[in-house]
């Protein structure tokens, strides 16, 4: 992301008081009860196993815990994840522009 | 977010992943947009998971980017049925042969009903119908309109008034109104009504023709009472002459009654014998043995096995003997010339018509002879004395 279009994007949100996840490319995370965990935007999977299942995000990455995790289903942009969802940690690193 | 729709119809195939980079297998598959659900890691780098079968081929690059091994576990949907099918060829042809005879069967007529009619023969209304298409094993496709059907067998059966035709399932039912027509005269030539025996008129009552003879006036045998003949010589006309005359009439009568009256009776004694019957063959099971009357009467009950109404060839017959025993008594001559004249009166009234009736009654004279007692009996008899008489033309002239 640019410098200029960063900014662009800032004073859109700031005078247009649009949703963040739309404006940034922020995730969106809908869980219900400890069952179903529904993501939108996010950026691929990193990691994957019964335990453990990481995200990538736009900034940084989503780290889930449970048991007998699964992939609902997924779609580039989306992922419906069922399971056991003990811990979801949210990992933040620098951005690299 | 949802599974695929149709994916039973679709295919689709249940896959293991192993031995590779697995997240990146699952990042390129949504990046080319396979749709993949299921997705069920186990713990050693490996996944299970759905793919539809349509997609399947297309992974193939991807493993080899990411160098992973599949292995296919389950195979669920329509075309591998239809694969197995395949394989079990005769079993589906059986199946649809099923599937077709039971539609071919239940496409045709099997029975055709008619109703209603009362004067119309059943097999006249079939031979109508079957011109016009309706008959067992026949087509119901093959069949024309029933609002048309019924028009035409209402067009071609005289005498109904109305005809429905009505198809239920298989079964076609006829229904005949009929028409009620006015009773159609007998057709009769002219004629006299002459008198058929000697009588003296007690009323005449002429519905068509001219009276020639008065109440209470004697008449001969052979004499006309109503002439079909009306007009002069010159202007004539003959029509059927009709009417009701009435006479009184004597009848004489010699009756003899025997005093002594026999009679036929059972006496209560009674030996059976019973029979399988099995078609013309009848077998004897019970009953064996001389019968021990002198006179005896047989009465024999059929009792055939009947399947609803069907008589069925076999079945059970009885044969009882009844002994049987004459008695006579003797009657007092009241009672015996009682019964004479008893008897003559039946057979007036079955030889002049049940409208006649015994005016009067006389013993001419009665005695007692040979165990018998002869009488003379003179009834006055009032009854119908019209008789018919066609009126030949002279063609001579």
């Amino acid at each position: 992301m640019t410098r200029i279009s960063r900014k662009l994007r800032n004073w859109t949100y700031e005078k247009l008081d649009l949703p963040q996840d739309i404006v940034f490319n922020l995730p969106r995370l809908t869980l219900i009860g400890n069952k179903e965990l529904l993501i939108e935007n996010h950026n691929g999977v990193i990691h994957f196993s019964p335990e453990k299942l990481i995200l990538s995000l736009s900034q940084g990455s989503l780290e889930i815990e449970g048991a007998e995790l699964m992939i609902r289903s997924i779609l580039p942009r989306e992922v419906m994840i069922e399971g056991t969802v003990r811990n979801i940690k949210y990992i933040e690193t620098e951005e690299s522009h | 977010m949802k599974i695929p729709t149709l994916v039973y119809w679709r295919g689709y195939v249940g896959i293991t992943v192993r031995n590779g980079h697995l997240e990146s297998f699952i990042n390129d598959l949504t990046q080319m947009g396979i749709p993949v659900w299921d997705v069920k890691p186990s713990a050693s780098q490996s996944a299970e998971m759905k793919v539809l079968l349509s997609d399947f081929y297309a992974l193939r690059p991807l493993l080899k980017r990411t160098g992973c091994r599949v292995h296919v576990n389950t195979r669920i949907g329509f075309p591998f049925q239809m694969t197995k099918l395949k394989k079990r060829r005769f079993f589906a042809i059986g199946m649809m042969a099923f599937f077709a005879i039971l539609f071919l069967l239940s496409s045709l007529i099997w029975d055709v009903k008619v109703v209603g009619n009362v004067k119309i023969a059943t097999d006249d209304v079939l031979v109508v119908a079957k011109k016009e298409g309706i008959y067992p094993f026949q087509w119901i496709f093959r069949l024309n309109h029933l609002d048309e059907l019924s028009l035409q067998l209402n067009r071609k059966l005289p005498g109904t008034a109305w005809v429905g035709v009505d198809r239920k399932g298989t079964t076609i039912t006829i229904q005949v109104v009929e028409s009620s027509l006015p009773e159609t005269k007998p057709l009769l030539s002219p004629r006299h009504l002459i008198s058929r025996t000697d009588a003296v008129v007690t009323s005449i009552y002429a519905e068509q023709g001219l009276p020639l003879v008065a109440k209470n006036s004697r008449v001969k045998k052979g004499q006309i009472l109503i002439s079909g003949l009306l007009g002069d010589t010159e202007n004539s006309q003959s029509v059927v002459a009709k009417g009701e005359v009435k006479g009184l009439v004597w009848r004489e009568y010699n009756i003899e009654v025997p005093t002594v009256q026999k009679h036929k009776v059972y006496t209560g004694e009674i030996k059976n014998k019973s029979y399988l019957v099995l078609g013309n063959l009848g077998v004897q099971l019970w009953g064996y043995g001389k019968v021990p009357y002198a006179k005896y009467d047989v009465v024999t009950e059929q009792d055939p096995l009947t399947w609803r109404s069907t008589k069925l060839p076999m079945g059970w017959m009885t044969e009882h003997v009844m002994e049987t025993e004459e008695r006579s008594e003797v009657i007092t001559i009241e009672e015996a010339k009682k019964l004479g004249i008893e008897g003559a009166i039946r057979d007036i009234i079955a030889k002049y018509g049940i409208d006649s009736t015994i005016i009067s009654r006389k013993i001419l004279h009665e005695k007692k002879e040979n165990g018998k007692v002869y009488m003379k009996v003179l009834f006055e008899v009032e009854e119908k004395i019209a008789e018919e008489l066609p009126i030949a033309y002279n063609q001579g002239d």
